[in-house]
């Protein structure tokens, strides 16, 4: 077997681990690649990747002394500042969050200062700008970029600061935003380690399960191993997704269902793999003197049977992870998997495909993290399967 | 006439004329096997489609105040749960579903209209077909030509370069795939429809025979519609025929390679015969045999990635409707889903495995 | 070895079909009916071969093409009861009273005479018959045909699958006469204010005798299926399309403009969008979402309008259940949300905020929530929280569920819009709960599970107490403000504001006077505010999409003023097409 690690199966595997220790580890902390937290509406909807979002800027007289939010702030006496917005662009949002965050600083201040700005909806930006210059508001808030391509028809108006100043670009949006505004990046980032979760528990529940089950009936045989292996051989042949589908149905949306549902499906494979070995090794000379001179099962299965299966159940593991992942996105993105609210890959392309024709960065990027990350496993298995199978030697 | 009718006596009477010769040619091995397994089939049908009985019934929510909603007051949902049957003891619903079962009846949806379930099979069966049918075909096609090729160009480019695109291709989520194909070819390029079997206008025109819209197309020689239903057929058959041709390039490379080491092939090597009659002519013909039954086997994940590519494309087959009607409880219709794929798939493996039996001499039952 | 190749070949496809044999040997049920097939093919385009920007025209000059994705449960006026199968049904049919095209709130004379005489005590309405209608394929309409009809529906209705129709009828109805053949007498158990209203719903048209039998439900009778009024429908087919022709003896008020009008079903909103930009159909109604609406306004030659029908979201409290128990918490709530912000974020600002349940343009709307609480007003929400405890250091921990799926897929993303503006006061912490329709509507009407909680209403009759009675009255719909007290239709309030809420209701249900009516109705509103029973939100709107050579349309496309004729009493009467 030594000699089988040179060549390039060798790099098949060995990529393939670079690949999936990689996304462990990015799975272990998201919180250290991603610019954002995955929940958060940071930016505006529907932003390209590497484009730069239009922030939103107070517009104001030409005359008025003014420049930032903060400097809007009146004694708790006076009428509170008039700023108009356009309707339909997410900026009133981030004005009154703004608005609250100073407001906050500045109300214990002495002065008796308050920003509690009254903001009027306009149904268009010329309308919102024209209140401006009639009076009726004490300033706009707008995108920024639109004011610059219109301000010409205003020149009694100048551009102040930036409502949020760096904040919503700290970080960028290097993959774009979705649909409320998103950052599809950290999304991205963070789905990795529920796909991981996912994959990796269910494999692991459904090895748990079904090596002892086929070590066991292939060992002892009789009608308990017709039994069981009928079972397994129907829930073997029935289509994977559709059961998973059933269960998660009768169980509910939630990551534990999702696993339980795909380790169901798993059990079979290793049980018929580790039954089948178990059945060949089971006939060879040596267990046969070993039974000769006195050996009791269990220590037949320890010491000479389990030894063999390992390499056939590392190799089912692997793929079993990559097929668990894609199985699950699958899931998600039927919507019978996790909560929709979830970063998670498949519930980002289920909603991505609603766009599909005004933001094709919504479908791409989680469908090629899906890719990558099964890809990695799926290599990791084919490698090792060449490595490891027998029949597949050169003579 | 219905559709499914049609399509079944078509086809069902020549199978069983060719069971019955099975039966009367085959040793006496073969037939007790098969009695075996028929025998077999039906018990573990039987106990999963009791299974998905009491599992939805056991599922919080039901049809009536899915439909009905907030505007459900509770006599009305009483009511129309008593009209439907559902507020009888469980042993008469039970028994009533058996049945239904048994008569492949299979009672009406619970939504709606209430139509009969068999009218929506109906309908929604030759569409997984007409999805199926091509896709399997387009992945044999790949999949074992390019199973082959790598395995006669062991270790060198080509191989490599297949079994990369075979890991690639598996590892390729379905869905996604669909959704980039709608992408490219549907949204940037506009010239392939991205959603629905036929289009809209011209499906009035069709003729409803077999529902399988090509071969109606065909029969009644509709050439537009024809085209049509051909060109909204090409994305959704890439894309589930794409991904399974990765399993099968995959399957056939592993089994023609242990083929060729086989000592004939070695020795009509030695007598100087081409490499490609040897792989192409003698290899794969005996390699056919397991690919075949394993082919049988990747039903399962047909029909699982039925579910998905049908979701992706609108197309209305049998995955979407199971998926929909799961989300509305409607008992009747995912029942019989779950119990004619169960069915499906334990006649297609032991049609498979009979057909292994008489093809390959070595198999004894 | 040829022969073994063949018979390889042929038994796999031959075992394959043994299956299908399994699955197909049925007994032949009754198969739905089919239409005819079209004896000219329509029209066809060629498949778009780039963006279209620029729709080119298909459809035949006399014919109008509606596409929508909603599907037809049932043409038995004794049976229907969604939004789709009524509009059908109005527009094959009329009953004897209708609403005037383009109004919301004047009802009009249809197959009566004139208005009804109401009797002194209010439990009397006599109706006139006019002279000379007749059903689509020649049959007078006498009286007791029309009489016939509503008992028809009192008796036969409850036993129909859908068989709600009788919420309209039985309630209400003690008894309905035909004296003779023109005179109509409606009798009914206890004065109501509303009944007109209601009957001028697609409930109360008269079933053709030919086309419904008088003993049980015919949910999808044999085409043609002809009523009164100015259509019939002269072929259709199950789940692809409708086909309406002109009644060659209607004499009412809306005659048809088009020679025929095609309703055909699409499976998906996608394909239907790209079927009005293609020119294959002239009108796209329902469901287009938000965002393929805002795709379609950019294409040249449509228009795609808004329309505020009377479907609404609103967030819905149980009373009995934890937090939304505590005044304070139910006020803070109303207080911290910020309506404009989901529009703006979520719907690009397409849809119209409520501030009462009763949305603008009914009788006696009124904006209450507004008015008491001015929302958002985080301050305000911070102090209602610290009146109960919750401050930062002591967060209220809530739980919001809605269902992902059945008001569309912008749910999660409005949900989570409100999360983030209950957490903005700071001593909120939500937590978002999703659960599947048909679990999630159980447990809510069943009034158990959840605190707060999102549904959507939509009316059965335009009126105002469609709107309110529901979620007051006898456990209301799972807000349990009057638990529902066995026996009775009206519960047992649980303090005394919902005691005086339920005493002004009863009030207004039955006064005749619209301007006390309307009046009544508007102290319900602030009780309903100040007691926050349910949060409402925002107008879900339909979308209307057309093509530029279709007129008359324009009624139902004005966005500034709310036309819920448009939902319901969508008149194809009203549509023309220029070449």
């Amino acid at each position: 077997m030594a000699r089988r690690w040179y060549g390039a199966d060798w790099w098949f595997v060995t990529i393939s681990a670079v690949m999936v220790l990689g996304f462990i580890i990015v799975a272990m902390f998201p919180g250290l690649f991603a610019p954002h937290s995955p929940d958060d509406l940071v930016g505006p909807r529907f932003l390209a990747p590497g484009a730069h979002p239009d922030l939103p800027a107070l517009i104001l007289p030409s005359d008025s002394p003014d420049n930032e939010l903060i400097d809007l702030a009146v004694p708790s006496d006076q009428p509170r500042p008039i700023v108009a917005v356009v309707q339909g662009v997410p900026t009133s949002g981030a004005l009154n969050e703004q608005a609250q965050v100073i407001d906050n600083q500045i109300k214990n201040e002495p002065g008796g200062l308050r920003l509690r700005p009254r903001i009027e909806r306009y149904a268009t930006l010329e309308e919102a700008l024209q209140a401006v210059v009639n009076g009726k508001a004490t300033a706009a808030v707008v995108q920024s970029l639109e004011f610059e391509a219109i301000s010409a028809q205003f020149p009694t108006l100048r551009e102040g600061a930036s409502i949020t100043g760096e904040r919503s670009t700290a970080g960028g949006f290097f993959l774009g935003t979705n649909d409320i505004g998103q950052d599809v990046l950290s999304r991205l980032l963070w789905g990795t380690r529920i796909a991981l979760i996912i994959g990796f528990s269910s494999s692991l529940v459904a090895l748990f399960l079904g090596v002892p089950l086929g070590l066991f009936a292939g060992f002892v045989g009789g009608s308990l191993d017709r039994s069981l292996s009928l079972v397994m051989d129907s829930l073997y042949a029935f289509p994977g997704l559709i059961l998973a589908i059933a269960i998660t149905a009768v169980l509910g949306p939630s990551m534990l269902n999702i696993i339980v549902a795909i380790a169901v499906l798993y059990i079979p494979t290793y049980y018929r793999i580790v039954r089948g070995q178990t059945l060949s090794v089971k006939e060879e000379v040596y267990v046969e003197a070993a039974k000769s001179i006195g050996a009791r099962n269990l220590e037949i299965l320890q010491k000479y049977i389990f030894p063999n299966v390992i390499p056939s159940v590392a190799i089912i593991f692997s793929v079993n992870v990559a097929d668990a992942i894609l199985t699950g996105a699958g899931l998600s993105f039927l919507g019978l998997g996790l909560p929709p609210t979830i970063a998670d890959w498949g519930i980002d392309l289920a909603r991505g495909q609603r766009f599909i024709q005004t933001a094709w960065w919504m479908i791409t990027f989680p469908g090629l993290a899906i890719m990558l990350v099964v890809l990695a496993f799926s290599m990791m298995g084919e490698g090792l399967t060449e490595i490891f199978n027998p029949k597949l030697r050169e003579r | 006439m219905t559709p499914i009718t049609l399509i079944a006596l078509l086809i069902g009477v020549p199978a069983f004329l060719l069971l019955t010769y099975v039966f009367i040619h085959g040793s006496a091995g073969l037939r007790h096997y098969i009695l075996t397994r028929v025998g077999l089939t039906l018990p573990m049908v039987f106990i999963l489609a009791t299974l998905v009985f009491f599992v939805m019934r056991v599922l919080p929510g039901d049809p009536v105040s899915s439909a009905l909603g907030p505007k459900g007051t509770p006599e009305m949902l009483a009511r129309i749960r008593t009209q439907l049957g559902l507020n009888d003891p469980l042993i008469v619903q039970y028994s009533r579903f058996l049945g239904d079962m048994v008569t492949l009846h299979f009672g009406n949806s619970l939504m709606g209209g209430h139509r009969p379930i068999v009218d929506e099979m109906s309908e929604r069966f030759p569409a997984t077909l007409e999805l199926v049918i091509p896709a399997s075909i387009f992945a044999l096609v790949i999949g074992i030509w390019g199973g082959t090729l790598a395995a006669s160009r062991r270790k060198r480019a080509t191989d490599y370069a297949l079994r990369i695109y075979s890991v690639i291709i598996y590892s390729l989520p379905i869905f996604w795939l669909g959704l980039m194909l709608q992408l490219l070819f549907g949204v940037q390029l506009n010239i392939l429809p991205i959603s629905g079997r036929i289009d809209p206008v011209i499906g009035t025109t069709i003729k409803h025979i077999t529902n399988l819209y090509a071969v109606d197309a065909l029969i009644t020689g509709n050439w537009p519609a024809f085209g049509s239903v051909a060109q909204h057929l090409v994305l959704p058959t890439i894309t589930l025929g794409l991904i399974l041709s990765g399993v099968f390039v995959r399957m056939t490379r592993i089994n023609v390679i242990e083929t060729l080491q086989a000592d004939y092939i070695a020795a009509a090597r030695a007598r100087g015969i081409r490499e490609h009659v040897l792989v192409f002519g003698h290899a794969l013909k005996n390699a056919m045999i397991p690919v075949i039954t394993l082919i049988g086997l990747q039903v399962a994940i047909l029909l699982a990635g039925a579910v998905l590519t049908e979701t992706v494309f609108s197309w209305p087959g049998m995955g979407s409707y199971l998926v929909e009607r799961i989300s509305s409880r409607d008992y009747t219709a995912v029942q019989s889903v779950i119990t004619v794929f169960a069915l499906l798939v334990a006649l297609i493996s032991l049609a498979v495995d009979v057909v292994y039996s008489l093809v390959d001499p070595r198999v004894r039952y | 070895m040829k022969s073994q190749k063949w018979f390889l070949l042929t038994s796999f496809l031959i075992m394959a079909s043994m299956i299908l044999g399994a699955c197909g040997q049925v007994t032949p049920t009754a198969a739905p009916t089919t239409a005819p097939v079209q004896t000219e093919a329509p029209v066809a385009t060629e498949a778009p071969t780039e963006a279209p920007t620029e729709a080119p025209a298909g459809t035949p000059a006399d014919t109008i093409i509606i596409g929508t994705t909603d599907k037809i449960a049932s043409f038995d006026p004794a049976d229907a009861y969604s939004a789709r199968d009524w509009e059908l049904i109005k527009n094959i049919n009329e009953g004897l009273l209708k609403w005037k095209p383009g109004t919301s709130d004047e009802l009009m004379p249809a197959l009566a005479a004139g208005m009804p005489e109401i009797s002194a005590d209010g439990l009397t309405y006599t109706f006139t018959l006019r002279d000379g209608i007749k059903f689509g394929d020649g049959t007078d309409l006498t009286a007791q045909i029309y009489a016939d009809s509503i008992n028809r529906l009192l008796t036969v209705g409850p036993t129909c699958p859908n068989g709600v129709a009788d919420a309209l009828a039985t309630p209400y109805l003690a008894s309905v006469e035909a004296p003779d053949s023109k005179t109509i007498v409606f009798t009914l158990k206890a004065p109501v204010a509303y009944f007109l209203q209601i009957l001028a719903s697609a409930t109360y048209t008269p079933a053709n005798p030919n086309n419904f039998p008088a003993d049980k439900c015919e949910l999808f009778p044999a085409a043609p299926i002809y009523g009164t009024g100015p259509w019939f429908i002269s072929q259709y087919t199950q789940g692809e399309q409708i086909v309406l022709e002109p009644n060659p003896y209607y004499t009412g008020t809306l005659p048809a403009q088009v020679k025929r009008i095609i309703v055909r079903d699409f499976a998906d909103p996608q394909t239907e969008a790209l079927a009005i930009q293609n020119g294959e159909i002239d009108i796209a109604w329902r469901f287009l979402g938000p965002e393929l609406f805002a795709q379609l306004q950019s294409v040249a030659g449509i228009t795609a309008s808004t329309i505020n029908g009377g479907s609404i979201r609103y967030l819905i409290l149980n009373h009995t259940k934890a937090p939304a128990d505590d005044p304070n918490v139910v006020k803070a709530i109303a207080s911290a949300v910020d309506r404009n912000e989901i529009a703006d974020t979520v719907f690009g600002g397409q849809v119209n905020p409520i501030y009462s349940m009763v949305p603008p343009g009914f009788l006696g709307a009124s904006e209450s929530f507004d008015t008491m609480y001015a929302s958002p007003n985080l301050d305000k929400a911070k102090e209602y929280l610290a009146a109960s405890g919750y401050t930062e250091a002591n967060p209220l921990q809530l739980e919001m569920w809605y269902p992902p799926e059945h008001y569309g897929a912008a749910t999660a993303a409005w949900m989570q819009v409100i999360q983030k503006q209950m957490e903005a006061t700071g001593a909120i912490k939500v937590t978002l709960q999703s659960q599947e329709w048909s679990t999630y509507v159980a447990a809510l009407t069943g009034g158990e599970a959840y605190a707060v909680g999102v549904l959507g209403w939509f009316y059965d009759y335009p009126d105002p107490s469609n709107y309110l009675d529901p979620f007051v009255y006898n456990g209301g719909l799972g807000t349990n403000v009057s638990l529902a007290k066995e026996g009775t239709d009206y519960g047992e309030p649980i303090n005394d504001k919902a005691q005086q809420l339920l005493d002004l209701m009863t009030q207004a249900d039955i006064e005749t006077d619209l301007t006390k009516r309307a009046d009544l109705y508007k102290q319900v509103q602030d009780i309903y505010a100040d007691l926050v029973v349910t949060v409402p939100l925002f107008l879900n709107p339909e979308y209307m999409v057309f093509r530029d050579n279709i007129h008359g349309s324009d009624h139902y496309a004005t966005p500034e003023t709310l036309n819920i004729a448009g939902t319901i009493e969508f008149n194809y009467s009203t549509l023309t097409k220029t070449p």
